[in-house]
């Protein structure tokens, strides 16, 4: 096992590599400068040459390349060009707001989503499987924008029980930890449904299809031969063997933590890090363009390493020796 | 065999947690030791703030970057007006009086010589004086500077020398004693627009005095200066919060507002917000629906006026078929303007533009002189037919064998460019004119129209917003000959002697009279000529509750401005 890691490890340096250089690539090709956005009628042309000069960027891509891996490995991903402060702060400044947002909807889906899926499966064409599947069709084709603004003109504008925007009232003074918490809770009530129910849906679909596959198994049948309770045959035999496939989603779902939910940020006017991508890749803020993407690739890579490990921790038939 | 399974479990849990501590632990490094000398408190009991009456604007886009000298976006800009204070401000007429100076010309028209008022203080009760001034001018002049405002210095008598390097001193600032700083311009650089240097906030030397660029930066989120604001917290992308200055020097002109509180509210929720009370203003994008829905608001207030700034588009003329100045009159007289400016804005949310000064300058010349090309197929054929382009029989005109096409660079990140384009489409249809309508963000348009060189410049049609200062020299603008370059903002490759020696002298002209007269008649040709014309005048449309008084709005009066004469009910 701790070979099998640290080979996974190994391999993830020259991937990381190859995708930082396509990420490169892309940017270079990208028309339009940092620049192109400081448009100040004032600034002059040498100004604006100056200002390119000053951010690094008239220098050839493979060089720039070269010194942002080295400058990277130290841990400083340069300058945001916007916020003119470091790439990594600014990371920081969002990421709060991101990763509190999807892990709770991540929470909500897979709490949801998973006993949803077994109850439509061992129940299969009942009504509650169908109208549980029908819950689900509809969690999947509800377009975010348009569930998050029915939810806010319901729940925000009409009966005014939430809030319309933000994540924490700035009117509160020296609040409590107590009152804080239940602040931040109460602001994440509705995009966190918005974001769950969505993924929830997908959580059911997976856990449902591939318990029916599992609950069709000899040994299924023989676990209730040998008179088990059909709980212990449910959650301990079958869902066990049905959970590969929960965890690839799982493992997935790690990258996305942090990728951000850009429509739902904007709609319920959350400071996550989906946002400030946007904005940055039509400001061509570069450095902040590239941190955020090479933070992504290598969750990316870590989570698949991790859905891997785990698979092993649920199927005791899975070795890596 | 369980162990060896929960110790897996463990070592995953702790790589997930690892990459996430890693994000954002380097961040520190940067941050320098604050700058910051103790000062004795001032012993002023300070009122309570009270949460009802702190003043809640909506609104998207604060970068952060709230210094006077590097910001660039207008909500940081909001942000350092109401914490810094500058040499002049301009009233609300549009003329600059003294803000924290006054100052006299010299008779050679190249120093301003400024003294400052009695007992200025910085919010934290430091005095400021004319290091102040000087600090902040330097600033924007020293080697290491990369903020947008290099061209308020960039004319000053030795700007260069300073700049590079050479010189350790600029000699453009004189201090003259601790109340009297003068400041003088390069000897062919005098203006009247010269004022406009001097509209930046002032910075306390003490505070962000730096060895190390990023030091000074590092202060961008911690603002202090000396207006009736003062900066209590930023939370990125949600919102600042600004409380009373409870030490204002100049107590008698005080806030009459406990603090202001900007936050994040995305477009589509502006309207609800001002309608449930969780914001007090904020600005809405002028549309008919928005401002239908507005007036409904039994809450609010609606106000418009105009913005400073105009809408236009660009014709490439070193393109054959653009090049004769028939053509262009022919494609302005077969655009709808009227109608455009209905289905985007609605009725009186924006006007045809004519000529490229704001209608509320003094500049303006007498719109009666101005051709406002109201749409009219005829006579757009008949000019179309005298340049020579005829109509074939498939529907589109030749010209020696060559089918008139065009293309056109529309920019998504606004919806205007669409609609106007749009409605080109249809019309030049049927002036016979094969329209090639491009899509692609704003970036990719500058990158295509100014930033190449001249030669490169790869487009025949675009159209752009934009903003205008005070005074009316357009001199390194959409009309400057010599902007015509890689990364200036002409790209029409259009040439005029003649209204290049008008803006030149309407430049350098002192006497507002004269000045007026000779851009009325550069107004006219380029009004004639159009190698931009200018498609709208658009108002700004802002909702404000009715429990805020004082809150007079114009186009020289953003509600930075007028941010003394607030109060809330």
């Amino acid at each position: 096992m701790k070979n099998y890691i640290i080979r996974r490890i190994l391999q993830m340096i020259p991937v990381m590599l190859g995708i930082l250089l396509i990420l490169f690539i892309i940017l270079e090709m990208a028309p339009g400068t940092p620049a192109s956005n400081m448009m100040n009628p004032k600034a002059t042309p040498e100004q604006k040459a100056e200002l390119i000069e000053k951010l690094g960027l008239n220098r050839p891509w493979h060089e720039r390349f070269i010194s942002w891996i080295g400058e990277a490995l130290k841990g400083n991903l340069g300058y945001s060009i916007t916020h003119k402060k470091p790439v990594t702060a600014v990371m920081k400044d969002y990421m709060g707001a991101t990763l509190l947002l999807s892990i709770v909807s991540l929470a909500i889906s897979v709490l949801l989503g998973v006993p949803i899926g077994i109850i439509s499966a061992t129940k299969q064409y009942s009504f509650a499987d169908n109208a549980l599947t029908v819950f689900s069709l509809i969690g999947i084709s509800i377009p975010s924008f348009f569930f998050g603004l029915l939810l806010l003109k319901n729940f925000a504008v009409d009966v005014q029980l939430f809030p319309l925007f933000g994540l924490e009232n700035p009117l509160l003074f020296n609040p409590t930890f107590w009152e804080k918490f239940k602040d931040i809770s109460w602001h994440l009530v509705l995009p966190s449904i918005v974001l769950g129910l969505g993924s929830t849906a997908s959580f059911m679909r997976y856990t449902r299809s591939s318990m029916l596959e599992v609950i069709k198994q000899d040994y299924i049948r023989t676990a209730r031969a040998k008179g088990l309770k059909e709980k212990v045959v449910i959650y301990r035999h079958a869902f066990r063997n049905a959970a590969i496939p929960i965890i690839t989603l799982l493992g997935f779902q790690i990258p996305a933590l942090l990728s951000g939910a850009v429509i739902t940020e904007s709609i319920f006017g959350l400071p996550g890090l989906g946002k400030i991508t946007i904005e940055a890749t039509l400001t061509r803020n570069y450095p902040l363009i590239l941190g955020i993407n090479a933070m992504l690739a290598f969750l990316t890579l870590l989570g698949a390493l991790v859905a891997d490990i785990l698979y092993a921790v649920a199927d005791p038939r899975i070795r890596y020796d | 065999m369980k162990t060896k399974k929960l110790l897996s479990l463990i070592l995953v849990v702790a790589m997930v947690l690892i990459s996430f501590a890693g994000c954002g632990a380097k961040e520190q490094s940067g941050t320098p030791e604050q700058p910051k000398t103790e000062q004795p408190k001032t012993e002023t009991p300070k009122e309570e703030i009270k949460a009802n009456k702190i003043l809640k604007m909506g609104g998207t886009g604060f970068s952060g970057v709230f210094n006077p000298i590097m910001s660039d976006t207008t909500y940081d800009d909001y942000i350092t007006s109401v914490l810094f204070e500058a040499l002049t401000i301009n009233n609300s007429e549009g003329e600059y009086v003294p803000m924290l100076a006054d100052w006299k010309l010299s008779d050679d028209k190249l120093t301003y010589t400024f003294t400052l008022k009695d007992g200025i203080k910085f919010s934290d009760g430091t005095p400021l004086t004319t290091e102040d001034v000087a600090f902040t001018y330097e600033t924007i002049a020293c080697p290491d500077y990369n903020g947008p405002r290099a061209y308020a210095v960039s004319s000053m008598k030795g700007y260069d020398e300073f700049h590079s390097g050479a010189k350790a001193t600029f000699d453009a600032i004189k201090i003259i004693d601790g109340k009297t700083i003068s400041f003088t311009f390069a000897d062919d650089k005098a203006a009247p627009a010269n004022i406009e240097s001097f509209i930046y906030g002032i910075m306390p030397k003490h505070y962000y005095k730096f060895d190390k660029w990023e030091d000074f930066l590092a202060l961008n989120e911690k603002p202090l200066g000396s207006h009736v604001m003062t900066f209590d917290s930023y939370a990125p992308k949600q919102f600042i919060k600004l409380v009373k200055n409870q030490n204002y020097w100049d107590s008698a002109n005080a806030a009459k507002i406990d603090g202001v509180l900007v936050s994040e509210v995305p477009d589509e929720s502006i309207l609800a917000a001002l309608q449930t009370n969780q914001i007090d203003f904020a600005q809405i994008s002028s549309s008919k629906d928005n401002l239908a829905a507005a007036n409904a608001l039994s809450n609010i207030s609606v106000t418009n006026y105009l913005g400073n700034g105009y809408t236009y588009m660009c014709f490439n003329c070193t393109r054959p078929q653009l090049a004769d100045v028939k053509v262009r009159q022919a494609l302005m007289y077969a655009l709808d303007r009227e109608s455009f400016i209905d289905a985007q804005y609605g009725e009186g949310l924006a006007e045809v533009g004519m000529a490229p000064i704001s209608p509320s300058s003094w500049a303006f010349p007498d719109a009666s002189d101005l051709n406002p090309y109201k749409f009219d197929m005829e006579k757009a054929g008949q000019l179309m037919d005298e340049a020579g382009w005829k109509m074939g029989s498939d529907g589109f005109r030749y010209k020696d064998g060559q089918k008139f096409s065009v293309n056109w660079l529309v920019y998504t990140d606004s919806s205007w460019p669409g609609t106007l384009s749009g409605m080109a489409a249809d019309t030049w249809k049927q002036l016979g004119v094969d329209l090639k309508i491009e899509l692609m963000d704003f970036d990719t348009v500058v990158s295509r129209t100014m930033d190449p060189e001249p030669a490169d410049k790869d487009f025949d049609i675009y159209t752009m917003g934009f903003v205008l200062s005070i005074d009316p020299d357009p001199t390194g603008a959409l009309f400057d000959d010599d902007a015509y370059v890689a990364g200036g903002f002409n790209s029409s490759g259009y040439k005029n002697a003649d209204a290049m020696e008008l803006v030149k002298k309407g430049k350098a002209e002192f006497d507002m009279a004269k000045r007026a007269e000779i851009y009325k008649e550069w107004a006219a040709i380029m009004n004639e000529e159009i190698p931009h014309i200018i498609i709208a005048y658009r108002k700004e449309l802002w909702g404000i509750n009715t429990r805020v008084k004082g809150m007079d709005l114009g186009t020289y009066a953003k509600w930075t401005d007028v941010i003394k004469n607030i109060s809330i009910e």
